[in-house]
């Protein structure tokens, strides 16, 4: 799944990822849940300035790896039409310390969806184990946020998440579309 | 399922305690969400959804913050909400007390409209409706 | 990426509250995917800048005792703006609870009167002490790293500063 990504990425001459904290999909219901996985290994260099000699998984990363399943599932519930920015994080906590050979996943549902934004649940498993809950409100965000003009496209969605999405996917050997719920779940 | 106000006011408290991260006691009637409860937009949208998910009721957009009337520059002159501007937010929010705003309809205080009392009144028309 | 995200320590009081910087420059790495057209400092950084700022605070209050200082919860974290390349995110942290083993703060972050972001944070410390020879060790060491960290900051005269109830 993750290797054909890797390897279109590679022959286009794309450049290394640098802020993408999921890994693939294991699971995605559109409209409902999304499920990441994330390893965690002693190659990432941000690894050892927490703590040096002391490898820590950061949880604000964590959150990110949520924040990254949730928003790709908000986003492709109306068609990667928004913008979708992290607005608010309602709640976050972790009751274990995750560290390097640890296998994290992330298991978003979204509990409210309109043309405002969403507001999603999550749970974070490490190992298999619950350790954790991250749960995230998002904005659909227009021009006028704090009177910043955005740039045109949708910047927030690149390739790179499309592309994990579609590995997905394509391992399912679904078409692109995917199969797509009626109506959001309540 | 109808409800008593207190009810109403006890589920409105611990979604604004959930919502705004404030303790109990500062969630008072009178409380103002911006003022004194430090709310910022993206928590009146956060609130909106608790509410709406807490009540089982459906807030149509603008229907509980008509931020479009508010930020509308035709209902103000000279930094003051305009006696047509008034007129029509009055028509739009009947669960709000606009006594105070009367004597000084500043543009700087329409945030003060949205207490918590004003939250529960909204909540008691929607939720006791016939 | 290199991850310290906080550039220099402003105020200090010990105990009581903490004032920072963290300095957003193109430089860094992962902007070029946060976004590709747009970048900004990602929220969460914003967070860890926080809770970093925080774990400072810790420090100076035991002394460099806590040795790993880590954000057990954080609520509440409304993002209302964006910091660009060149933005300095100001950050203080007011202290609600702070004892050896764990505290509770309050944060702002705001760039030249803008605000951008409050937090609520729960954070739980521990010295790595009783666990052998080998972590008494690294203790020790990442205790004076940190205390090195702490006088690049600028930390010593942050405090100095405001024990002799100098004003800025």
């Amino acid at each position: 799944m993750g290797r054909s990504f890797l390897a279109g990425r590679a022959a286009a001459g794309g450049t290394t990822v640098r802020w993408i904290w999921i890994d693939g999909f294991v699971e995605f219901q559109s409209g409902h849940r999304a499920v990441a996985v994330k390893n965690v290994s002693l190659a990432e260099e941000h690894l050892h300035d927490c703590y040096p000699g002391l490898p820590i998984m950061p949880p604000p990363l964590m959150i990110e790896g949520m924040a990254q399943t949730a928003g790709i599932l908000v986003g492709e519930a109306r068609g990667f039409a928004e913008k979708v920015i992290l607005a608010k994080i309602r709640q976050a906590r972790f009751e274990r310390r995750v560290v390097p050979g640890d296998r994290l996943r992330y298991q978003a549902d979204i509990e409210v969806i309109n043309e405002a934004g969403a507001a999603t649940k999550g749970e974070v498993f490490c190992n298999d184990r619950p350790i954790g809950r991250v749960d995230l409100f998002f904005s659909h965000v227009d021009q006028n946020v704090s009177g910043l003009q955005f740039p045109e496209e949708n910047f927030v969605f690149t390739e790179q998440f499309k592309g994990l999405l579609a590995s997905f996917r394509q391992g399912l050997g679904q078409s692109k579309d995917g199969p797509k719920k009626e109506e959001p779940l309540p | 399922m109808p409800m008593n106000r207190e009810e109403i006011f006890h589920t409105v408290q611990e979604t604004l305690v959930d919502a705004l991260g404030v303790d109990e006691e500062e969630v008072t009637s009178e409380a103002t969400l911006k003022g004194d409860l430090g709310a910022e937009s993206i928590d009146f949208l956060d609130i909106v959804f608790r509410l709406e998910k807490g009540f089982n009721i459906k807030i149509p957009r603008g229907e509980l913050f008509p931020e479009d009337l508010l930020n509308n520059p035709e209902y103000v002159e000279g930094g003051k909400m305009t006696s047509a501007g008034m007129e029509k937010l009055k028509a739009a929010m009947p669960h709000a007390d606009f006594s105070k705003l009367e004597e000084d309809p500043d543009v700087s205080r329409m945030p003060d409209l949205f207490t918590v009392d004003t939250l529960v009144r909204y909540v008691d028309s929607k939720v006791n409706a016939a | 990426m290199k991850f310290v995200l906080v550039d220099r320590i402003v105020r200090c009081v010990a105990g009581e509250r903490i004032c920072t910087v963290k300095a957003l420059s193109l430089a860094e790495e992962y902007l070029a995917d946060h976004f590709p057209t747009f970048p900004v400092l990602p929220g969460v950084l914003m967070l860890e800048a926080m809770a970093q700022s925080a774990g400072w605070l810790v420090r100076v209050t035991y002394d460099f005792e806590p040795v790993l200082i880590e954000l057990r919860e954080a609520r509440n974290v409304t993002f209302a703006s964006f910091i660009r390349p060149g933005e300095l995110l100001e950050m203080e942290l007011v202290a609600k609870r702070m004892d050896l083993a764990s505290s509770e703060f309050v944060g702002t972050g705001s760039c030249s009167g803008r605000d951008v972001v409050k937090a609520r944070l729960g954070l739980v410390h521990s010295a790595l002490v009783g666990e052998g020879a080998q972590r008494a060790e690294l203790a020790e060491r990442l205790r004076a790293q940190a205390r090195m960290q702490y006088e690049l900051l600028g930390g010593p005269a942050a405090t100095e500063r405001e024990l002799v109830g100098q004003s800025d």
